[in-house]
C-alpha cells in the first residue's frame, strides 16, 4: 500500500488540526467538526490516484474557494461569488489540462462539472461561515443579512433568503465559469496559435481585472496582492540562482533591500537628492547586478553548503551596513588613527540608521501624475508591467546559451567546465542576473511602501522567498509563481484574516463566559501560530511533494533514474509516477 | 605542459596538474574581497591594533570572556556539524532546539523551586545536575523525533528538500517555543491539575508569552581570581567553560573510541558501504540526532543560566553563529567545530568591545569569507572532492 503513509500523514495532521479548534473554541463545535472532516476528506481523495479528473480538479480549486469565502466573508460576503468565480475558473482549466477533450462540448461539460464541485465548496463553506462562524465570532446575524443585502441587490427583488441566494450565485457562477474555461481551453486548442498563447491569455485576464473587481466589491486585497508579487518577482529572481544555476543562496534579501535602499537614496529629500521613479529603477537593478559581482566574486571557489553560508553571511551583513552607516547624531565625527596621526571623519547620515529613510518619491507619469499612495490601481499595473517583462526576459534567459550553461554547470561544474563554458563567468552572471530581479523588485518596494527600514530585509525574508522557489518547483517558472502564491497568500491575506477572526471568536467566547477579554494565550492567537502554520505547511509539503508542486520536467527527468535502489522508500518514485502533469 | 615533466618519473607526475595558486578563479575572488572588504579600510585596523595595545587589561579580560563564549558556541557548532557529517543536512531546527533547552531548564528549575536566595548551595547543585540531564534526554529525544518524522521520509528526496523540512522544522520550534513561554497556558494548566509547581512555572513565565524571560541566577557568582580595575574570572564563567569543554571531551571521545562512533563515522563517509558492512544506518543516524539534540539542550541550559534569561527567539541568533563556527572550522569535523566555536567567541568579543556590537555580525561574516577564500573548506576540512 504505497499510498498509506500519506494517508496516515494527512489524516493525522487533519485530526490535530480539528482536535486543536475543538479544544479552543467549543462553540464552533458542529462547525469545526464539519470543516476538520471536509479537510480531511478533500486531502485524501486528492491523494487516492485514480479518480476522476474533474473531481480532482473541483477539489483542489475548490478548497481554494472556501478559504477565501471563509476568511474574507464574514467581512464582505460577496467575496464569496468572485471566489465561486475564480475558483470555477480555477478548475475548469485544471480539468481541462488533466484530460484534454478534443469536442468543445464535451469539455465545457468537463470544465462545468470540475466548476460545479468548486461552486459546492465555495458555496458549502459561505454556509459554514454564515450560521457557524459569523455568529461564533459575534458578528450579529442581523448585521450579517444587511450585509448580504448590500452586496447584493437581487435578494431584495427576488425576495430569496441574501444567504441562500448568494450561496445559489457562487455556485451558478462556478459552474458557469468551469464551463466556459473548459471550452475556452478547448477552443484555443484548435487556433493556429502557440498552445501557452492562449492559456496565458486565460490567467492573464483575472489577474488584469482583478482591481476593478476589487474596487466594485471594496475587498481592499490590492494591498496585500502587491507586496505578494513583489515577493514573487523576487522568487523569480531567486529562481535563476538557485534553480538554474544551482547556486544555493541563503542571502538573497541582500539585494532586495540594495535595490530599496538605492531607490531609496536617489529619490527622496533625504539626501537631496530626488531623481525620477523610471531613472532610478534602472540604477537600482544595475547596482544590485553590480552587487551580485561582488558577492560572486569571493565566493567563486566555494561549493555546496559553504556557498550557501558566505551568501547568508552577505545577507546579514548588507542590512547591519545599513542600519549602521546613519542614524548618529548629525555632524558627528569618527576619530581614526592612521599610522599614530588621528584622522577625523565626519559622519554622514547616508541611510537613517534603524529610522529608514522617509519619504520616498513616488513615480510620476503625465496622465496620472504622482501615483498616489491611497490608489492602488496604478501601482498594480506597474508592477504587473515589470512582472511580466522580467517572466518573458527569464524565459528567454533560460532557453540561450547562457541559461543552458546555467543548467549544466548545475548538474556538473566539472563536466560543463570541461564542455568549454566558462564557469567563472557562467557563476557571476547567474548572481547578478538574480540579483537585477531583485533590484527591481526592490526599487518598486521602496517607492510603493514610501518608506524603507532596515528590519524588513532580514534572514526571514531570504528564507521565504526560498521556500518558495523550492515549494513551487525548482527551476519551473509557473512553480515558483504558484508557490509565491501559496506562500505568500497565506503569509499575507490568508493567515491575518483568519487570526483576526479567531481573535473574535475567542473574545465572544471569553465575553460569554464573563470573562475578561484582555488576555488571549498564545494558543487562541493565530497570529502567534504563524510559525506553527507555515512550518507544518513546509514541513508537511515536502514530506507530500519533495520535489515541490510543480517540478521543472527536465529536473524530475535527470533527477530520478539514478536513485538509490538500496532504499525502498517509494515517495518519491510514487511522485514520478503521478499523471498529473502529463497534460 | 609536457615539456615541464620531469622525464626520469613518470609515475610521480599526477594525473591532473595540481593548480597554481594564483588560479583565475582565485585572482578574481581575491579583487572581489577587496571590494567585499573595502569597508573595513586601513585607518580601522589602525585604530583598534593601537585600542588594544594601550589597555592590555581590557584585551586580556576580552580574551577571556571570548574564551567562555567560545565553549559553549562550540557545543552548538557539534549539533551542526554532527548532523551535516552524516548526512550533509543544515539542520535549521538545531538552533531552535537549543532554545527548547533553555526553556525547558526554566520550566524544570520553576517546578523544583530553585531559588538562589531560599535554597542551600548542595541542592542547587545537585538539582542543577539533575535538570541538565532532564534537559539533555528531552531535547535528545525531540531531536530524533524530528529525524524520524521530518527528515527520514526525505532521505532520497532532491537535495534541497530536507533543508525546507528543516527550516520548517525551525519555525514549529519556535512558535513551540512561544506555547512553552505563555504563562496563561501553564495557568489555566496549573488550575486544571491543582499543582502549585506548575503555578511557580505560569509566574516564571508571565503574561507576555514573547517577552524575554528570567532564568534565576543560580549560578556562583564568586571570582576564581581578580585583578583590581578590568580582569575579572567568575565561577560562573569557569562553571560554563568546564561544562562545555567536557561535553565537547566526551563527544569527541565517543566518536573516536566507541563501536557506536566508529558507525557514525563510517555511515558519514559512505552510507551505503556501511550498510553493506551490516551498520543499521538508520540507527546509527538516529543516534547522532539525540547526541545532538542532546547537546543542544545541554547549551541551551548553560547559556540560559549563564545569561539569565530565555527568548524564543535566541536560537536563531546562537544558531546562525553556531553554524558559522561549524563551517570555519570544516564542517563534518569535529575538532574543526570546536576549534571554530572558540574563534568565533573571541572574534565576537573583541569586536564587541573594539568595534561595536552591532558589527560583531558583519566582522565575523567578513572574517569567514576570508578564510573561506584560502581554505574553501574550512579550517580543519578535509579537501572532500566533489562532494555536495
Amino acid at each position: 500500500m504505497p499510498n498509506t503513509k500519506r494517508y496516515l500523514i494527512t489524516g493525522g495532521v487533519g485530526f490535530a488540526v480539528g482536535t486543536f479548534f475543538l479544544w479552543n473554541y467549543p462553540n464552533l463545535g458542529l462547525g469545526s467538526a464539519l470543516l476538520g472532516g471536509l479537510v480531511i476528506a478533500a486531502l485524501c481523495l486528492l491523494y487516492s490516484a485514480p479518480l476522476a479528473d474533474m473531481i480532482k480538479a473541483g477539489l483542489i480549486a475548490g478548497m481554494f474557494g472556501a478559504v477565501m469565502t471563509i476568511v474574507y466573508g464574514t467581512h464582505k460576503p460577496g467575496v464569496a461569488i468572485i471566489a465561486g468565480m475564480v475558483s470555477g475558473l480555477g478548475a475548469g482549466l485544471l480539468a481541462f489540462q488533466r484530460s484534454p477533450q478534443a469536442n468543445p462540448k464535451k469539455a465545457a461539460i468537463l470544465g462545468a462539472e470540475a466548476g460545479a464541485i468548486a461552486g459546492a465548496w465555495t458555496g458549502l463553506s459561505l454556509f459554514v461561515m454564515a450560521f457557524v462562524i459569523a455568529p461564533a465570532a459575534g458578528i450579529d446575524a442581523g448585521d450579517f443579512a444587511e450585509h448580504l443585502s448590500e452586496t447584493v441587490i437581487l435578494a431584495d427583488v427576488l425576495g430569496l433568503g441574501s444567504d441562500i441566494l448568494i450561496l445559489l450565485f457562487a455556485f451558478a457562477f462556478s459552474t458557469l465559469s468551469g464551463a466556459i474555461l473548459g471550452a475556452a481551453s478547448c477552443a484555443a486548442r484548435s487556433l493556429p496559435l502557440r498552445p501557452n498563447i492562449p492559456l496565458l491569455a486565460v490567467i492573464a485576464l483575472p489577474v488584469l481585472l482583478i482591481p476593478l473587481i476589487d474596487r466594485a466589491g471594496n475587498l481592499l486585497l490590492l494591498d496585500a496582492l502587491i507586496p505578494i508579487y513583489i515577493f514573487i518577482l523576487l522568487a523569480l529572481g531567486l529562481n535563476i540562482v538557485v534553480g538554474y544555476a544551482g547556486l544555493l543562496d541563503l542571502g538573497y534579501a541582500a539585494f532586495f533591500a540594495i535595490g530599496a535602499y538605492t531607490t531609496a537614496m536617489l529619490s527622496s529629500p533625504h539626501l537631496g537628492i530626488n531623481l525620477s521613479f523610471w531613472l532610478v529603477i534602472w540604477v537600482a537593478a544595475a547596482v544590485a547586478a553590480i552587487a551580485g559581482l561582488t558577492l560572486g566574486a569571493p565566493t567563486l571557489p566555494l561549493r555546496g553548503d559553504y556557498l550557501a553560508i558566505v551568501t547568508l553571511g552577505f545577507g546579514e551583513i548588507v542590512p547591519i551596513l545599513f542600519r549602521s552607516l546613519g542614524g548618529g547624531p548629525p555632524g558627528g565625527t569618527l576619530t581614526l588613527r592612521f599610522f599614530g596621526m588621528p584622522i577625523g571623519i565626519e559622519q554622514v547620515d547616508l541611510t537613517g540608521g534603524n529610522k529608514g529613510i522617509n519619504p520616498i518619491s513616488p513615480p510620476h507619469l503625465p496622465l496620472i501624475g504622482d501615483f498616489d499612495p491611497s490608489n492602488k490601481i496604478p501601482w498594480y499595473y506597474l508592477l504587473i508591467l515589470i512582472m511580466g517583462l522580467a517572466i518573458f526576459f527569464i524565459n528567454r534567459l533560460r532557453d540561450s546559451r547562457q541559461g543552458r550553461a546555467w543548467m549544466a554547470m548545475r548538474e556538473d561544474e566539472l563536466a560543463a567546465d570541461a564542455m568549454g563554458i566558462n564557469v567563472v563567468r557562467t557563476k557571476l552572471l547567474a548572481f547578478s542576473m538574480g540579483a537585477m530581479f531583485s533590484g527591481f523588485g526592490g526599487a518598486f518596494y521602496g517607492a510603493f511602501i514610501g518608506a524603507i527600514f532596515p528590519s524588513s530585509f532580514d534572514f526571514s525574508v531570504s528564507i521565504i522567498l526560498l521556500c518558495m522557489v523550492i515549494l513551487g518547483g525548482l527551476g519551473n517558472m509557473t512553480g515558483v509563481i504558484v508557490g509565491g502564491l501559496l506562500i505568500q497568500g497565506a503569509d499575507k491575506m490568508f493567515i491575518p484574516k483568519g487570526a483576526e477572526l479567531f481573535r473574535r471568536i475567542a473574545e465572544t467566547k471569553a465575553r460569554a463566559e464573563g470573562s475578561s477579554t484582555v488576555g488571549v494565550s498564545a494558543l487562541q492567537d493565530l497570529t502567534q501560530q504563524r510559525l506553527l502554520l507555515f512550518g507544518i505547511v513546509l514541513v508537511v509539503m515536502m514530506l507530500v511533494r519533495p520535489e515541490g508542486l510543480l517540478p521543472n520536467e527536465r529536473r524530475k527527468a535527470e533527477l530520478h533514474p539514478d536513485d538509490d535502489t538500496i532504499n525502498s522508500n517509494s515517495v518519491a518514485a510514487e511522485a514520478e509516477a503521478d499523471p498529473s502533469l502529463a497534460a | 605542459m609536457a615539456a615541464s615533466q620531469t622525464p626520469s618519473s613518470p609515475q610521480a607526475a599526477p594525473l591532473v596538474p595540481r593548480e597554481p595558486f594564483l588560479t583565475k578563479r582565485r585572482a578574481f575572488s581575491i579583487v572581489g574581497l577587496i571590494i567585499f572588504l573595502g569597508f573595513f579600510a586601513i585607518p580601522i585596523y589602525q585604530t583598534i591594533l593601537l585600542e588594544m595595545w594601550d589597555s592590555p587589561r581590557q584585551l586580556t579580560q576580552q580574551i577571556v570572556i571570548g574564551l567562555t563564549k567560545g565553549t559553549y558556541i562550540a557545543v552548538i557548532a557539534l549539533g551542526y556539524t554532527l548532523v551535516y557529517g552524516i548526512l550533509e543536512l543544515i539542520n535549521f531546527a538545531h538552533g531552535d532546539l537549543f532554545m527548547i533547552g533553555a526553556f525547558l531548564a526554566l520550566i524544570f528549575i520553576s517546578l523544583f523551586g530553585l531559588d538562589p536566595k531560599t535554597s542551600s548551595g548542595i541542592t542547587i547543585f545537585f538539582s542543577l545536575i539533575g535538570i541538565l540531564g532532564l534537559v539533555m534526554v528531552c531535547t535528545a529525544l525531540m531531536n530524533a523525533g524530528i529525524e524520524r518524522f521530518a527528515y527520514r521520509p526525505l532521505r532520497n528526496a532532491p537535495r534541497l528538500a530536507p533543508l525546507i523540512s528543516a527550516i520548517g522544522m525551525s519555525f514549529v520550534l519556535q512558535n513551540v517555543g512561544i506555547f512553552l513561554g505563555d504563562g496563561l497556558i501553564w495557568d489555566k494548566l496549573a488550575a486544571g491539575l491543582g499543582s502549585d509547581a506548575i503555578g511557580r512555572v505560569a509566574d516564571a513565565m508571565g503574561t507576555q508569552s514573547v517577552a524575554p524571560k528570567n532564568i534565576p541566577d543560580l549560578l556562583p557568582n564568586g571570582q576564581v581570581f581578580f585583578i583590581p580595575d578590568s580582569l575579572k574570572y567568575t565561577y560562573k564563567d569557569l562553571l560554563v567553560a568546564v561544562v562545555s569543554l567536557g561535553l565537547l571531551a566526551g563527544l569527541y571521545s565517543f566518536v573516536r573510541f566507541t563501536k557506536l562512533g566508529k558507525a557514525i563515522r563510517a555511515t558519514a563517509q559512505d552510507r551505503d558501504a556501511a550498510r553493506l558492512m551490516g551498520i543499521n544506518a538508520d540507527r546509527t543516524i538516529s543516534v547522532t540526532f539525540l547526541i545532538g539534540g542532546a547537546l543542544g539542550g545541554a547549551a541551551g541550559m548553560i547559556v540560559g543560566l549563564y545569561n539569565g534569561t530565555a527568548l524564543f527567539s535566541m536560537g536563531f541568533t546562537a544558531g546562525l553563529l553556531s553554524f558559522t563556527a561549524a563551517v570555519l572550522g570544516g564542517i563534518g569535523n569535529i575538532l574543526g567545530s570546536a576549534l571554530g566555536g572558540l574563534l568565533i567567541g573571541l572574534i565576537l568579543a573583541l569586536s564587541d568591545q573594539y568595534i561595536g556590537t552591532r558589527w560583531s555580525n558583519a566582522v565575523i561574516f567578513a572574517i569567514l569569507v576570508l578564510i573561506l577564500l584560502f581554505r574553501p573548506t574550512g579550517l580543519l576540512g578535509q579537501e572532500g572532492g566533489q562532494k555536495a
